[in-house]
């Protein structure tokens, strides 16, 4: 064996030996520190084992001065060398980055399911939810949305919706009256009075509001609620387009195969009068969901809603429209009930406490 | 109202089912929320309403289902004649209020237990079994809707009534065995020295039916529905015969009624008929309505197709007879007086189902309230910044009064009592209509709190009250808009808070709201505002008018609520704001340079504001200098304790050309420095 051929094998050991630690297999809970530290071990053993400077090259520098009969054979073994010094290098830079680069990716991975980041959203009363959702339907049927006085005189509170002086409606103990004998309005039916002075005849109007009674709160009864006042006055009104306007807008709120029925009844501002009834949102009118009772309707199929009629010829005389030209219908319904029944709410109270947890419920 | 289905069929030839009977009342307007057996037979629960007096009686109820079973009624015609006119048995003192008073001696009875049939028809409808007089008069009071009542005759002094007012000072001891005053308002039944019963509401202890009662005098009458209602109120006492008379019975009914009761009394008491006397001052008038075409006014109303024969004989059926066109009100129905009471009965008897559903002919646009899209962009743009809308009770506590200042236009100075109050309520201290919104939220903040959450913002819209401003007006009510914040900023579904809240978190929220209507100008001063800590509190002008108050909630009123948090209000006068609306602003065209900004700090004593460093430098208006913006404050270290930095930000841009360095510098320089010395402070460097 020449002395060249000697130096390659000697070159070889030593170089084999460098490389041995490279070769290991890393311990599987190596950390991402740990990983990177070996990783730049290689590189730099890289540098030091096939850099310009090192013996590698020193040997491939010398190629030239080998005798000739020998020089192919000492450049196949210097190459061959090489290779396998770079495919060490190699293999294990490439182990190395692609357990880094795992090691990273699991170091940031991120938990998807933590909650978005945004501003806390805040919540509509739920009165002024159903509120707007039925001033949009009135609206696009033609109707104007009214308000007027919470304090009223006895005239617009009583007198002229026909509910004479001796009428049970009119003691004291169902409404509040100021010290100064003002009534806190007691249904939102002064509207119409207001509004039919204000805009005359024809007229279509809406009128949502607060009202009150001289109820004890519990947990059906609450002193003030919400009304909403519907008014239609024009020639050849009947109480067909009574029926066929409640039952539209019930439809829009509720659905397309929602029904209303209407049941003979007493107001002193109407006459003839009815209440109103419609078909169970929830059962569809059939008294149970899912197999149990439904519970909006108690399982009869019917969610009694307010009550309506033909204007009193006397309210429509008090406003000035003569009753033998004009005819109206008009209807009313609570707010309060209504959201109670929609959301099985238990406690009608609740609409007044502002309580956050009652109130994040509705959007 | 209980009625019994067996009573019915006893008055009226009936081929419906329980359910049947009760769906065909509930389809005419008697309500049937209920069906329950009872031994042999059903009870209806029927929900009456106030109109119908007539139908708190068997007879009422199968008269209303006579119109679709087309059967007569059962009931027999009264033989009784009156007596001798100059009886002295009954004398009327007061007819006003005493309309008929019937009276039927019956003697020689055996008060005693009931038979079985009379104990089970009244318990079936849910009354007690006393004994076989007193339950006579309950079973025709339920059957033909009569109260009426039955005298010991000889506990009677002089064994005669008089039927006059209570005189000053006249007590009883009713049935119910309280002793109650009467007062001169009160119709008495008397005997000949002192009152035996209150007329029409209840009879007297003494001279009540016992078991040693031998000799009768049955009352039936008729009592002015008003006195009775007033008289009851003033006892404070409902009975089942007040509260029939209240509403009205049948004047022509008596005599049946009394009839009917007697016979019974005899068969089932075994007394014997003695005189009976009717004594009728005061006849009813019966309401006259003319319709000279009935079908076609139910039409008109309700556009039901029903032919005039049908409607003669749905009326007739239910006891209202017509000559022709004229149609008479029966005495049982107070309620019917105009045409369109006919048109409801013959409506309801043709039946509300058959009425067609139409929508009337189109008519015009609709309109929202005009403020409305202002305020549902405000209630958005709160939603939007995390506040949630509360609605609370207009009612507050006096205790309030005072305490806070209501937003300017509320309270008139002129007004000796500002405030609106109510003459009781029903909860416990709120007698004062609010004029202010804040302690309501206040009062959510509380409950809140109890409930473990104290990051809160919540806002109101909604009306105040105060006294008017002129005499005699109605009180002065203005639409206001509030908001409250305390705790910490929090995020959606995130449970810690990022940031503490305070003023500049209430204010922002009043300047999204107010920007979100179109008002981007106003102006926040400081000012002392009677609920607001001083030093953290100012008055919001818009267009040079106050509108509301902002700040942090006085340590004062926090005691009182025992929030341990600072808490942030606003109120304003949304009516006001509402009107001071200006017209959008022109687009000013853009620049095509570029600008400069620079930033400059100066040191100042506390009580220069951002807003004196800003107008002083807009009131100048720099030629190239475009904007002053607000950076930052500090306060601290290298600061005196009455000093601190305000660092602003001045924007410059030429519209014609790109500005230099050079220039920029000369002008920014220029205005540090007249402005430094204009305030009196020094650039901090």
């Amino acid at each position: 064996m020449s002395d060249s051929n000697r130096e390659i094998n000697q070159l070889r050991d030593r170089l084999l030996a460098e490389l041995g630690p490279a070769s290991e297999e890393l311990p599987g809970d190596v950390s991402l520190a740990d990983a990177e530290a070996k990783l730049r071990d290689v590189n730099e053993l890289k540098v030091r084992l096939t850099g310009r400077k090192s013996d590698l090259s020193g040997l491939k520098k010398v190629i030239g001065s080998i005798a000739p009969e020998e020089r192919a054979a000492f450049a196949q073994a210097v190459q061959a060398l090489e290779k396998e010094v770079n495919s060490t290098l190699e293999s294990a830079e490439s182990r190395l980055t692609s357990r880094v680069a795992d090691l990273r990716t699991e170091l940031e991975r991120l938990d998807v399911t933590i909650p978005g980041r945004r501003p806390r959203t805040g919540h509509l009363h739920p009165i002024t939810i159903l509120r707007q959702k039925i001033e949009d339907i009135f609206v696009s049927m033609g109707y104007a949305i009214e308000d007027d006085r919470e304090i009223e005189t006895d005239y617009y509170n009583f007198d002229a919706l026909n509910i004479p002086e001796n009428h049970p409606a009119r003691e004291s103990q169902d409404t509040f009256y100021t010290t100064e004998g003002f009534a806190l309005r007691s249904q939102t039916s002064t509207v119409q009075i207001r509004a039919m002075e204000r805009r005359g005849v024809p007229i279509r109007i809406i009128a949502p509001g607060k009202v009150f009674r001289r109820d004890t709160p519990d947990m059906t009864h609450v002193p003030m609620f919400h009304q909403i006042e519907g008014l239609c006055v024009d020639k050849g009104i009947t109480m067909a387009h009574l029926k066929g306007t409640v039952t539209e807008w019930l439809k829009r709120l509720f659905g397309e195969d929602t029904v209303t029925r209407f049941r003979p009844s007493y107001f002193p501002f109407t006459e003839p009068s009815a209440e109103f009834d419609f078909s169970c949102f929830k059962c569809h009118g059939t008294g149970k969901f899912e197999g149990d009772r439904c519970r909006p309707c108690k399982g009869s199929g019917w969610i009694e809603l307010g009550g309506s009629g033909m204007v009193h010829p006397n309210v429509l005389r008090a406003c000035g429209v003569d009753p033998t030209v004009y005819s109206g219908f008009a209807f009313g319904f609570g707010l309060e009930r209504m959201t109670a029944m929609m959301y099985s709410i238990d406690d009608i109270r609740h609409m007044f406490e502002n309580d956050v947890r009652f109130l994040e419920q509705f959007s | 109202m209980n009625i019994s289905y067996n009573w019915l069929k006893d008055l009226i030839d009936l081929d419906l089912s329980p359910d049947e009977t009760a769906a065909a009342l509930t389809r005419v307007g008697l309500a049937v929320e209920g069906i329950h057996p009872d031994k042999d037979d059903f009870v209806f629960d029927i929900d009456l309403t106030s109109n119908r007096p007539d139908c708190l009686s068997h007879l009422g109820v199968a008269r209303e289902l006579s119109v679709s079973t087309r059967g007569a009624l059962k009931v027999g015609t009264p033989v009784s004649e009156s007596d001798d006119p100059a009886q002295t048995l009954v004398s009327i003192e007061d007819p006003d209020l005493c309309n008929r008073f019937t009276a039927r001696v019956i003697r020689g009875v055996t008060v005693g237990p009931s038979p079985q049939w009379l104990v089970d028809r009244l318990e079936a409808v849910g009354e007690r079994s006393i004994n076989n007089v007193a339950d006579i008069t309950n079973y025709v009071m339920l059957e033909f809707g009569q109260p009426m009542h039955a005298f010991d005759l000889d506990k009677l002094a002089e064994n005669r009534i008089v039927v006059r007012r209570a005189r000053k000072g006249e007590t009883i001891q009713t049935l119910d065995e309280i002793d109650r005053n009467l007062e001169a308002s009160m119709l008495a039944i008397c005997d000949a020295e002192k009152p035996a019963a209150i007329g029409g509401i209840m009879g007297g202890h003494d001279s009540s039916i016992t078991d040693s009662t031998v000799n009768v005098l049955l009352e039936v009458a008729y009592f002015d529905r008003g006195n009775i209602r007033a008289t009851s109120r003033k006892l404070n006492l409902t009975t089942e015969a007040s509260y029939r008379f209240e509403r009205g019975v049948d004047i022509e009914n008596l005599k049946r009624a009394s009839d009917r009761a007697a016979r019974l009394i005899c068969e089932l008491a075994g007394g014997e008929m003695g005189e009976f006397l009717d004594v009728y001052p005061t006849r009813a008038l019966q309401n006259t309505i003319r319709s000279n075409d009935i079908a076609g006014a139910v039409k008109r109303l309700t556009g039901l197709d029903v032919p005039k024969k049908e409607c003669v004989r749905i009326l007739n059926a239910i006891g209202i007879e017509n000559n022709e066109d004229t149609f008479i009100s029966p005495t049982w129905r107070h309620d019917i007086a105009i045409e369109e009471d006919l048109v409801e009965e013959v409506a309801r008897h043709a039946g509300y189902e058959n009425i067609a559903d139409e929508l009337p002919p189109a008519y015009g646009a609709g309109e929202y309230q005009p403020t409305e899209h202002h305020e549902r962009a405000l209630r958005q743009t709160l939603i939007g910044m995390g506040f949630d809308e509360a609605i609370s009770y207009s009612f507050i506590d006096t205790r309030h009064d005072g305490v806070f200042e209501p937003v300017p236009g509320v309270l008139s100075d002129k007004a000796d009592d500002k405030y609106v109050s109510l003459c009781d309520s029903v909860i416990e201290g709120a007698v004062r209509m609010r004029p202010t919104a804040i302690p309501g939220l206040l009062e959510a903040v509380r409950l809140n709190f109890n409930q473990q959450r104290r990051d809160l913002k919540l806002f109101e819209l909604g009306k105040v009250f105060a006294s008017s401003f002129g005499e005699d007006d109605l009180p002065n009510e203005q639409e206001v808009f509030a908001l409250c914040l305390t705790g910490g900023e929090i995020e959606q579904n995130r449970s810690m808070s990022v940031r503490e809240l305070g003023f500049y978190d209430a204010k922002g929220a009043v300047e999204a709201a107010l920007e979100v209507i179109g008002i981007d100008n106003a102006e926040f001063t400081a000012a002392d505002i009677t609920h607001l800590r001083k030093g953290q509190s100012a008055s919001i002008k818009v267009a040079g008018t106050v509108v509301g108050s902002i700040g942090r909630l006085s340590d004062e009123i926090s005691a009182t609520y025992k929030f341990r948090q600072p808490v942030f209000v606003a109120e304003l006068n949304l009516q006001k704001v509402l009107g001071l609306i200006a017209p959008p602003r022109l687009y000013r065209p853009l620049s095509r340079y570029p600008g400069i900004t620079r930033d400059v700090s100066f040191v100042a004593k506390r009580n220069v504001t951002f807003d004196a460093v800003r107008s002083t430098i807009a009131e100048k208006k720099y030629d190239l200098c475009r904007a002053v913006y607000f950076v930052d404050v500090y306060e601290g270290k290298g600061l005196g304790d009455d000093e601190r930095s305000i660092t602003i930000r001045l924007e410059y841009r030429s519209d014609e050309r790109t500005l230099v360095e050079d220039e920029v510098e000369a002008i920014h320089k220029q205005i540090v420095t007249e402005t430094a010395s204009k305030l009196g402070i020094r650039m901090r460097t």
